[in-house]
């Protein structure tokens, strides 16, 4: 019983970290179409700057948003001068644009802060807590605490206010929803504002919870989160929450009860493809 | 006519730096070396060069080899075999190098080492622990093979921490694989001992929490933790965070100043087998320390010590062969007897040019590697393919 409640803590964890990288991408996808692959880079971004002030300030509130705000410009000027003068062409020069963007960001990152791994070494307004015999650390709750507000703010926003039914329209038809004079282009903007300043908040979370930040931390997001948006249906915002709560959990399990030495990222695919087969519009993708 | 003068005048520029550069090069003894100073082992590569540059200065300053200074040429192979090939066929067929000194990991290092085999060129591999690296006549190993210090970790269980039930958890890859395999046989030769969980990871793991629950229901006395400091460290600290309290058994990977900067306080007591002992009193050794110390305002560790030794052992081979020929460089290598290294005594090389010399205990405690323990049975410390 133990044993289960700490993989399930432990599933859950990397589930809500996987959620607040892929969110970014589900949103951008769903208005403009783009695999916005660089997000990964923006997130490897977002950690470092949160370091950088959280060493320079020793404030975990000004870390997350020094780094939220510097993310969210980020965000905004690769829209601008990246992917918007591309839009006119088909879908894989945007990606291949941004293949190359990720990479470029990964490589000003380790000029600026060095090749070598940085720690994070936050220190967090609250302690371990025991469970019916099972240590939830520090870092454990603040990955919850965080993401869950992070979650709930944003269906607030989805659901409640007009600029979350402009998302949602945008996403189902830039055309017609331009037409019936909803502001297109501020929309995406927005929505690289908010999609970059969450990946801002995985990035610190990440570098806090494996006290590990370095220029290469956005490799693996960056084709897993992939997966994870086509696995939640393209674009569907809560479709990638839970892809990536039942990734976090699945692999977890597969490791912990299993012995299969092949890498929880293979396994993500391997997800993917089954899921596909099943469903080839995703879990929550609308046809 | 401005664009005819700028092209004569840079064509007389680059004519003046060929024949510098051949100039300069008639005068020294090269040696190559290859290290990461990029990417995921950027730290590792960074104290291997920065000790073979130390090697290089104090060699030069006594004068130098064969009366001519010595040359370094290194380059970053990013611990990457496709780009360790041409950079080695690049210090061959355009550095001319007459000895290599590998300071990179063992998938690189496997990959060139057949190279400069084929070019007669010497290579001692410092720190990477694959079998198959000393496959060839020229090249040799100043690391431990990596079924030696799988052995020595289970010395350390076994004897030194008195455990009957082991979990070991390693990485699944040449390194990991390599060091379970003398675990293995040393845990097999010992009735009453156990490994009682056994797991592999993958190279790219991050989380270990899933391990930990995992190996925590079988309840084993210690854990044999393989990876690199990048891996052990989180690890550490989740178990910490897991509220268990195990005793883990490292290897090398774990043998840098980054393991107690990212394991903070849950590393303090994470024992290690190793080559470097910091608490050697032999004035070689405490030199080595302070200058590198002093240098680089970090910790000295293994991989720095042992691209050091490497190195030094070229030169000295090449002393004592009074010529820089592969041929003869191998030969005096492979006489090589009581050598007085930064990484312990060398008994010397055996037949397949594997290193003799006892394998380093040593516990992290206030944030440094300090003495645990030293194996010198030499049953254990001799390779046996």
């Amino acid at each position: 019983m133990d044993l289960f409640l700490e993989q399930l803590l432990n599933g859950l964890a990397a589930g809500a970290m996987y959620s607040l990288i892929t969110l970014g991408l589900a949103l951008i996808y769903g208005v403009m179409k783009i695999l916005h692959v660089a997000h990964a880079s923006v997130y490897t971004t977002g950690a470092y700057i949160g370091l950088v002030t959280y060493t320079q300030t020793g404030s975990l509130l000004a870390a997350f948003l020094v780094s939220m705000v510097f993310c969210a410009v980020l965000g905004v000027l690769i829209e601008r001068f990246v992917y918007f003068p591309l839009l006119k062409y088909p879908a894989y020069v945007p990606l291949i644009s941004s293949i190359a963007l990720m990479i470029a960001i990964e490589e000003l990152c380790r000029v600026f802060a060095g090749p070598e791994v940085r720690t994070f070494p936050a220190e967090l307004p609250f302690s371990d807590i025991s469970v019916c015999g099972v240590t939830v650390s520090s870092t454990l709750i603040a990955v919850y605490a965080v993401s869950a507000l992070v979650l709930f703010l944003l269906w607030l926003l989805m659901t409640k206010t007009e600029l979350g039914l402009a998302m949602r329209a945008v996403s189902q038809d830039m055309e017609t929803a331009s037409a019936l004079g909803v502001a297109t282009h501020r929309t995406v903007a927005i929505t690289f504002v908010i999609g970059s300043a969450i990946a801002a908040v995985a990035g610190i979370l990440v570098g806090i919870y494996y006290n590990q930040v370095y220029p290469m931390m956005g490799e693996v997001p960056a084709y897993k989160t992939l997966a994870l948006i086509v696995v939640g249906g393209m674009g569907s915002a809560p479709g990638a929450v839970l892809a990536s709560m039942l990734l976090g959990v699945a692999e977890t399990f597969l490791i912990g009860y299993t012995n299969i030495p092949m890498p929880r990222d293979a396994l993500a695919f391997i997800a993917m493809i089954i899921i596909l087969m099943w469903r080839p519009t995703g879990l929550l993708g609308k046809r | 006519m401005r664009r005819a003068f700028k092209v004569m005048a840079l064509g007389a520029a680059m004519a003046a730096a060929m024949f510098c550069t051949q100039a300069f090069a008639a005068d020294t003894i090269k040696i190559g070396m290859l290290a990461p100073l990029t990417g995921f082992a950027a730290a590792d590569g960074y104290s291997a060069h920065e000790s073979v540059k130390m090697a290089v200065e104090k060699v030069n300053k006594a004068g130098g080899v064969l009366g001519k200074k010595v040359e370094l040429i290194c380059y970053d192979d990013a611990a990457d075999p496709k780009q360790s090939v041409p950079l080695a066929q690049k210090l061959i067929g355009q550095d001319k190098v007459v000895g290599f000194v590998a300071g990179s990991y063992s998938l690189p290092t496997r990959a060139v080492s057949a190279i400069f085999n084929d070019a007669e060129i010497p290579l001692i591999s410092a720190y990477a622990l694959h079998p198959d690296i000393t496959k060839g006549d020229y090249t040799f190993r100043n690391g431990f093979l990596g079924t030696v210090e799988g052995k020595g970790a289970a010395e350390v269980a076994v004897k030194m921490l008195k455990a009957k039930k082991i979990a070991v958890i390693v990485s699944d890859n040449d390194f990991g694989t390599t060091l379970l395999q003398g675990f293995d046989e040393y845990v097999k030769a010992n009735p009453g001992v156990k490994i009682v969980s056994r797991q592999k990871y993958a190279t790219s793991e991050k989380d270990f929490k899933p391990y930990l629950s995992k190996m925590k229901k079988d309840n084993p006395d210690v854990l044999f933790f393989s990876g690199y400091y990048f891996q052990l460290s989180p690890a550490i600290k989740q178990a910490k965070e897991m509220g268990i309290k195990i005793q883990f058994i490292g290897e090398e990977g774990a043998d840098s100043p980054k393991t107690a900067e990212i394991g903070g306080a849950a590393a303090e007591g994470l024992i290690i087998v190793t080559n470097l002992n910091r608490d050697d009193k032999r004035p070689t050794v405490q030199e080595f320390l302070k200058t590198y110390r002093a240098k680089t305002k970090i910790e000295p560790d293994m991989v720095g010590a042992s691209a050091y030794d490497a190195f030094m052992l070229l030169i000295e081979s090449i002393k004592k062969a009074k010529t820089t020929d592969g041929k003869a460089v191998v030969k005096a290598l492979a006489a090589t007897k009581n050598y007085d290294g930064i990484t312990g005594r060398f008994k010397g090389f055996d037949k397949d040019g594997e290193v003799v010399k006892p394998i380093q205990v040593q516990i992290l405690k206030n944030g440094v590697f300090r003495y645990y323990g030293e194996i010198t049975d030499s049953k254990l410390i001799t390779p046996s393919k």
